[in-house]
């Protein structure tokens, strides 16, 4: 009981040390499973590889130099894309935020284009721009703005109007209103979006790779089905789960903590 | 010498939702001296916000005129500095940063600024939390920084509107005193918007009782300075002005 208590307290405070320890923990049990599932001879390892064998397949792979190529040219795709995003995205927001005009005018149209998903578009948009990178783009570029144009409308309208009043009356211009107290005050809602947005873009960037890919990892995946390879499908699988969680942990939270929650407009929990 | 003045001031506006006119504000005149103090008390819905909203230029006016130093007011601007009852610090700048937000409008050096703003944190008290955010400080210590925020921008009237409403009694009490004190040391022209019929003899040198959207009578208040709560609280002058007051707004 002691020594359970006290590998438990280890525990603990390697954790806080490592925080990285507590994200790979809950793992261990679950790759074991998959390991002793896959060797028991249940089903045929070229149908349901062992984790080893993925292993083997990605080192395979990086030595070659096609995942390190294939992960360049998803990731610049995605970050492409959600920098017009939010070049579109956030002006966008704050001017239908701020104008009530503009608020009657398009919150309508924003609410009906945002229901016809990113995917839905890929039809017409294979006819217009052809299997290329212009498709891609259109693709998660719209995938990523919606997120970000609602949540910082959301954001603009969560601002106290005192707030703004009170710039005012400190002498500030209504450009100056904007850039001190519109766009701070809209930041944590525009960082949520950003978050939305890029996790909506990383999804969708693989189905439109799918389709329209000639490189990138969800060419590599559908390319590997062609081949029947089991492996590779699955290493591409844990590379984005691995890669998203990379970016929210490691980018995304700590903005978010870094503003919202050091001005106590978000509470942390 | 007079420096606010408010001439046959009228606020209608339309309610789209009762589909009609309706009137706020019917006729108000109203002239401040320059360093007076003028409390404006009235029970709600008698105008006195929308009047404070008209003079800081947050609201048009549909009748009268409304003029500061000969001026007429249109839109807000920084020679008539707001204190509200919300506080409005900006949550993402440092208390000091807030109070240095109006020379910093106005083009002042960093160094300059923060100089001015540390001056006006001393004078109330709050010296030590220059560097803390507004969501750090308690209610009273929020509002302090809101007045010396304004006072700091130097405005030709300080407009407050209700400012001590959502503090607890206590710090209430230490925030009425604290702005006479400051009143006395900087003289600034204010207008004070309560509904609270002690805290506006209290502070003023004259009060304003509105009714209906339209000024009811107006009383002097002569009670010597410094006024604090101890003495004023057993003063028969204070209880008289009180009481006189609290009638006129009871029967408004």
């Amino acid at each position: 009981m002691n020594l359970v208590l006290k590998s438990w307290g280890a525990y603990v405070r390697a954790t806080k040390r490592w925080p990285i320890i507590a994200t790979i923990v809950p793992f261990i049990p679950v790759v074991a499973l998959w390991s002793v599932v896959a060797n028991s001879g249940m089903f045929p390892r070229a149908f349901f590889p062992a984790p080893v064998d993925v292993a083997r397949t990605f080192f395979a792979l990086m030595y070659k130099g096609i995942l390190p190529d294939y992960l360049q040219d998803s990731l610049i795709r995605l970050l492409t894309g959600a920098a017009i995003g939010v070049v579109l995205g956030i002006p966008l927001g704050l001017l239908i935020g701020s104008s009530k005009w503009a608020h009657r005018a398009c919150w309508p149209i924003l609410l009906f284009f945002q229901a016809i998903g990113d995917i839905a578009w890929l039809p017409i948009l294979l006819i217009w721009f052809g299997f290329g990178l212009t498709t891609m783009t259109f693709v998660i570029v719209y995938t990523v703005l919606f997120p970000i144009v609602l949540n910082t409308v959301l954001g603009v309208e969560s601002v106290h109007r005192d707030l703004a009043r009170a710039a005012q009356s400190l002498g500030a211009s209504r450009m100056r209103v904007l850039w001190e107290v519109t766009l701070p005050g809209a930041l944590p809602n525009i960082i949520t979006g950003l978050r939305n947005g890029l996790g909506y873009g990383w999804r969708a960037l693989i189905a439109v790779e799918i389709i329209v890919g000639t490189s990138g990892i969800g060419f590599m995946m559908f390319d590997a089905r062609r081949a029947g390879s089991t492996v590779e499908i699955i290493l591409g699988m844990i590379v984005l789960g691995i890669l998203w969680y990379i970016v929210d942990a490691w980018i995304l939270a700590p903005i978010e903590r870094a503003t919202g929650q050091r001005w106590g407009l978000v509470t942390s929990s | 010498m007079k420096t606010l003045s408010l001439k046959n001031l009228q606020k209608t506006y339309f309610d789209p939702y009762a589909g009609s006119q309706v009137t706020a504000v019917h006729d108000v005149s109203l002239d401040v001296e320059q360093g007076e103090f003028v409390s404006v008390v009235g029970p709600s819905g008698c105008g006195k916000t929308t009047i404070l909203n008209m003079i800081a230029g947050f609201i048009p006016y549909s009748g009268g005129e409304i003029l500061l130093d000969g001026i007429a007011v249109n839109g807000p601007g920084p020679d008539r500095g707001v204190v509200f009852q919300s506080f409005a610090l900006f949550p993402w700048k440092t208390v000091l940063d807030n109070v240095s937000f109006g020379p910093k409008i106005r083009g002042v050096p960093k160094a300059e600024r923060d100089r001015i703003a540390r001056e006006y944190l001393e004078l109330a008290g709050l010296s030590h939390a220059a560097d803390r955010y507004p969501n750090e400080l308690s209610g009273g210590m929020q509002q302090r920084v809101g007045v010396v925020r304004a006072l700091a921008n130097n405005p030709a009237v300080l407009l407050m509107d209700e400012p001590f409403a959502s503090v607890d009694a206590q710090t209430r009490m230490t925030l009425q005193e604290e702005l006479t004190r400051i009143w006395q040391q900087r003289k600034p022209t204010v207008i004070f918007i309560t509904h609270d019929v002690p805290e506006a003899v209290f502070l003023a040198n004259r009060v304003v009782v509105l009714s209906k959207g339209r000024v009811l009578d107006q009383i002097k208040v002569d009670l010597p300075r410094p006024r604090v709560w101890d003495d004023l609280m057993q003063d028969e002058t204070f209880k008289r002005l009180s009481s006189q007051v609290l009638q006129m707004v009871r029967s408004a």
